[in-house]
């Protein structure tokens, strides 16, 4: 990025799709020539170097499946540079899942089963049963593999404090016997709550970003998808924040995503050590083009997160993750340039999708970020010409 | 004293694993067919074996308690995803496009007649999900009469009117008004799903339902009024807690719930189990009914 010229930058927020002999792999199910002709397929349109040696690899009656998932995190992170994005990670391709990666390597958890989050979406689910610990650090191998691949600047991924306290059954912190016609004493169940997701922040979390940042981590994005779960529990949310990254030295960041915003506000005002929000909005915005207001009602909110002290960044969703529909770069446009008159200063605009993609098939994934990505050059272009003629305007 | 089970059911295993697998396109929707057929009459079965007195289809077909009477009405859509109350599962908000008119009712489901329930939205919560674009008493009108007319055709013993937002600040005077828009063609239950009752029961006193279904987790007893008019929906189940309830327990809280009510008590779970796996959801049935017998037994 040259100094003079306008660039505002684009990352992706998470999670992709595993392909799907990965998948089949990892699950010891058999793959089909249709597999394979994905990794063939993929690694050419991606010039994925040494791709052949994984589709010949396909073919062997046993792949291993670690070495599969390398493979899977080096298609995705050319998927997300190749679609031209300034800052990437591998979509999520070597961990279970959010939730429960971070609890596999915790101490304290005990699974209990997978539960509907919406449509066909499930997520695994645990109760906290005991003390929490790190076992290990859980993002050191795969952070360590995808500094040696990748092109483009990295942003670490990590699920948060509040989002693994408020998805977990409680079956310690709270009272667990006498409930049944007591009626619910608010004050106990958020002693217990914030109890439950401190203990996470200063033992699980803060010990795993001590080990990223050791290894040279730059940019780690916590995500916290729950946070506003429990209106009356942000400020939980907000101190387990504080908690975990206090006194570290890295930019850190948050992700929100599917919530009415405006219950975040004051809590993260306290939040200072945030110093981006990447918040999806487009799920919640018309697909009309236009930058006035009454066009884009998905982005009403965003003058909350202009006005925080702090000035923290904003990571301006423009993909809506539930649809397949493939947003016209001109659309990606009118919405960037809606935030950039809200704000009035680009460098508090980044551009992303609303949450990761992991729902969406890699050609819908990379055929919605390659408009991502055009449409910001598109806005770029127009907010340069605005400048260059403001009489035009 | 009855216990049944309404609401959304949790999936099994095997059923999320097939429509994982559909929406990724490794396999066909008829697959996915014949599993959502072996889940219902597994559930069907667990609910027979703990003696259950109303079956349920544990609503397994059922994105959301909105989506299905959504797409079966003119009118209405859905789409922008909408957490449910503080869990983290989500529902698809109803978006408003026109007058509302059910085209054609949904089926009733394969269940022995006379001997099941139906799970539908109150008109209320239906409303809310528009956010506010319609009216109650107008989606009770126009899509939930002809959808209970058309259950009450089919065999089916109880509706049970799921209502989650009432007591977090919704209007009960407009929740009244709209259930009497309802026909009157079989009984009808106002359900509360994990809410504090206390503000509105006695407003729901006058309501025209036969039974009010109580979360006893977030309701204190002390609250209930004394000789309660309509039947008590006991939720003694908690549907979003892994720990597996004691009878005893159960049992020991029914005896002093019993004097309060004038009009019967029966036995349910706070709110759908769908928000346990399918195991837990299961055994939470087992107890369910292992609370009941002797308290049964007792009276």
């Amino acid at each position: 990025m040259s100094s003079d010229k306008l660039h505002l930058l684009t990352h992706e927020v998470g999670s992709l799709a595993k392909p799907p002999w990965l998948v089949k792999a990892s699950a010891g199910r058999p793959l089909e020539d249709e597999d394979i002709e994905h990794a063939r397929r993929w690694g050419e349109r991606l010039e994925v170097s040494g791709h052949e040696e994984l589709v010949e690899s396909l073919r062997t009656p046993a792949p291993d499946p670690e070495e599969l998932g390398r493979w899977s995190s080096r298609y995705a992170l050319r998927l997300l540079e190749s679609a031209g994005l300034d800052v990437v990670y591998d979509g999520e391709q070597q961990r279970t899942e959010m939730y429960a990666w971070a609890v596999a390597h915790a101490n304290g958890f005990e699974p209990r089963g997978t539960v509907r989050s919406f449509d066909n979406k499930y997520y695994s689910k645990s109760a906290v049963t005991g003390p929490i610990s790190l076992r290990e650090p859980y993002h050191n191998d795969e952070l360590r593999f995808l500094q040696s691949v990748a092109q483009a600047e990295l942003k670490i991924p990590i699920t948060g404090a509040y989002t693994l306290a408020v998805w977990s059954y409680d079956e310690r912190y709270g009272p667990q016997k006498g409930r049944l016609g007591a009626g619910v004493r608010r004050e106990d169940e958020l002693r217990a709550r914030r109890e439950f997701a401190l203990d996470i922040a200063r033992d699980l979390i803060r010990p795993n970003l001590e080990a990223l940042i050791g290894l040279g981590a730059g940019w780690i994005q916590i995500d916290e998808p729950g946070a506003s779960t429990e209106p009356d529990e942000l400020d939980i949310f907000v101190e387990s924040f504080n908690a975990s990254v206090e006194g570290l030295d890295c930019l850190f960041s948050t992700h929100l995503c599917f919530s009415d915003y405006e219950l975040f506000f004051p809590a993260i005002e306290r939040m200072s050590g945030c110093r981006q929000y990447a918040v999806g909005f487009a799920n919640y915005d018309t697909r009309e083009l236009g930058v006035a207001g009454d066009k884009r009602p998905g982005y009403q909110v965003i003058s909350r997160f202009r006005d925080l002290s702090y000035e923290p960044i904003l990571g301006l969703g423009v993909l809506d993750i539930h649809s397949d529909w493939i947003e016209p770069a001109e659309l990606v446009r009118d919405r960037i340039l809606y935030a950039l008159d809200v704000f009035g200063d680009p460098a508090r605009i980044h551009v992303t999708p609303d949450c990761g993609l992991r729902t969406r098939s890699w050609d819908v994934a990379y055929e919605k970020l390659v408009r991502m990505v055009e449409g910001t050059r598109l806005a770029e272009h127009e907010l340069e010409r605005a400048h260059a003629a403001p009489a035009a305007r | 004293m009855r216990a049944f089970v309404p609401g959304i059911f949790a999936r099994s295993e095997a059923l999320v694993q097939a429509t994982r697998d559909l929406d990724r396109g490794r396999t066909a929707a008829e697959a996915v067919d014949e599993q959502l057929e072996r889940d219902r009459r597994e559930l069907v079965a667990v609910q027979e074996d703990a003696g259950l007195d109303l079956l349920s289809d544990g609503l397994l077909r059922w994105q959301d308690l909105f989506r299905p009477l959504a797409e079966a009405a003119e009118g209405l859509s859905a789409r922008p995803l909408v957490r449910f109350l503080d869990t983290n599962t989500f529902f698809r908000a109803v978006l408003v496009e026109g007058k509302p008119r059910l085209r054609r009712p949904l089926p009733a489901p394969e269940l022995p007649k006379g001997r099941w329930l139906a799970t539908l939205p109150s008109p209320l919560a239906f409303a809310r999900a528009t956010d506010g674009a319609l009216d109650a008493r107008t989606l009770a009108a126009e899509v939930l009469a002809p959808q209970i007319e058309a259950y009450a055709a089919g065999g089916c013993a109880l509706i049970v009117l799921s209502e989650p937002f009432l007591a977090s600040g919704e209007r009960s005077g407009d929740l009244v008004a709209a259930l009497e828009e309802l026909p009157k063609v079989l009984p009808l239950a106002l359900w509360l799903p994990f809410s504090d009752a206390s503000p509105v029961l006695e407003k729901l006193a006058e309501a025209p339902v036969s039974a009010v279904g109580i979360d006893f987790y977030l309701t204190s007893l002390d609250a209930l009024p004394q000789d309660y008019p309509k039947e008590i929906m006991a939720g003694v189940i908690d549907a979003r807690s892994s720990r597996i309830e004691d009878p005893a327990d159960i049992r020991e809280f029914v005896e002093q719930l019993l004097p309060r009510s004038s009009a019967g008590v029966s036995l349910t779970q706070n709110g759908d189990l769908q928000f346990v796996s399918e195991p837990i959801a299961r055994e939470k049935i087992a107890r369910l009914a292992g609370a009941r017998t002797p308290v049964q037994e007792a009276a």
